[in-house]
């Protein structure tokens, strides 16, 4: 008779010290991919198993207390539909495998090119003229297996995005440019999904979480002549705005209050300023 | 009558060098601050005025704080 995937997790279980003191029972990334494996389950829902049972995957080691056990049960169970694998969208897929999101569902219809480089960081020089959806896919299968990737190699429109955003949790806006910024939220409000949306132009930029229905900066910002066509999009802005929406989507999917509800966080890097205006 | 002036991105080229202590008269509003300042309107989508969104007509008063903020959509 074949085993239970309870019993593989305490069997593969180890006890270790854990950092914040005191014993704890932890599961390898290597059990996990067995296990998986063996029951013909994806990598996720064997961790949140594991967790539910207190064995701890050491993968996600280091996220406690930050994100509690339920909040990482939460998370593994979570999917999220991600528009834009560009410069936003490389540092929050990052960040989402990293952190343990179960299902990522990502569409981006571009193939890099050299001016990506700068901040893109799904793009090396290796993949140049290749898709950025497969870069996503190989870069999610190197760093977090346990994780349910799904690419998109295709620019999303009013009439796909019903279908991309269908049964996930959240919507994430990572588009580069205003033009499909206000179809997606308005696509995100008729799937009844809230969205994380976030932009920038040189060292400014914003974050917003828009709930269904309610005014987004995509109603604000318009559709065309933004600023990043002068003031480019420098590193260092990118990842910033791409960690406080990343912040944000993890504690919307744990349940968490997000502070930028109906709001926006105006960012202003060079001159160091933080202003959080209602909308 | 004084007010704190932010501008940002494209819009800081705008910046009066008194953006601190930027003065105002009795009934200005974001359209006739936009005018002294020599911003085109059309190059500004978000007014705020002490952390509100704000519209072209909303009045200015003393000690406020006012920011003005262009189309962005980088990423």
């Amino acid at each position: 008779m074949s085993s239970s995937i309870k019993d593989d997790i305490q069997d593969q279980a180890i006890r270790i010290s854990l950092p914040k003191g005191g014993e704890g029972d932890t599961i390898s990334i290597d059990a996990i991919a067995s296990i998986a494996k063996m029951h013909g389950q994806p990598g996720y829902v064997i961790e949140a198993e594991a967790l539910k049972d207190s064995v701890f995957p050491t993968r996600y080691l280091r996220n406690m207390d930050g994100i509690t056990s339920d909040e990482q049960i939460r998370l593994l169970e979570s999917s999220v539909a991600q528009v834009g694998l560009g410069g936003l969208g490389g540092n929050l897929l990052e960040m989402f495998i990293r952190t343990g999101i179960g299902r990522i569902r990502a569409a981006d219809g571009d193939n890099f090119e050299e001016s990506n480089l700068n901040r893109q960081a799904l793009s090396s020089p290796d993949n140049i003229d290749r898709p950025k959806s497969d870069a996503g896919l190989v870069r999610t299968n190197q760093i977090n297996p346990s994780i349910a990737i799904e690419t998109w190699n295709e620019y999303l429109n009013p009439q796909s995005l019903p279908d991309f955003l269908a049964n996930c949790d959240i919507a994430i806006d990572a588009l580069g440019g205003l033009k499909t910024r206000l179809a997606l939220q308005q696509a995100a409000t008729e799937a009844h999904i809230p969205l994380v949306t976030g932009a920038l132009a040189g060292w400014t930029g914003y974050v917003g979480v828009v709930m269904p229905g309610q005014l987004g900066p995509a109603d604000i910002m318009g559709h065309d002549n933004a600023a990043e066509e002068t003031l480019g999009c420098p590193s260092p802005a990118v990842t910033f705005i791409a960690s406080l929406m990343a912040t944000e989507t993890l504690k919307i999917l744990t349940k968490s209050p997000a502070s930028l509800t109906n709001k926006m966080l105006l960012v202003d890097l060079k001159h160091l300023t933080f202003e959080t205006i209602s909308i | 009558m004084k007010i704190e002036l932010k501008l940002f991105a494209t819009l800081v080229q705008f910046l009066p060098e008194n953006s601190d202590e930027y003065p105002i008269d009795q009934g200005e509003t974001v359209q006739s601050l936009l005018g002294k300042l020599g911003i085109p309107e059309e190059d500004v989508t978000l007014y705020f005025i002490n952390a509100a969104r704000a519209y072209l007509e909303s009045e200015i008063k003393d000690g406020d704080r006012v920011g003005l903020f262009p189309p962005v959509g980088g990423g």
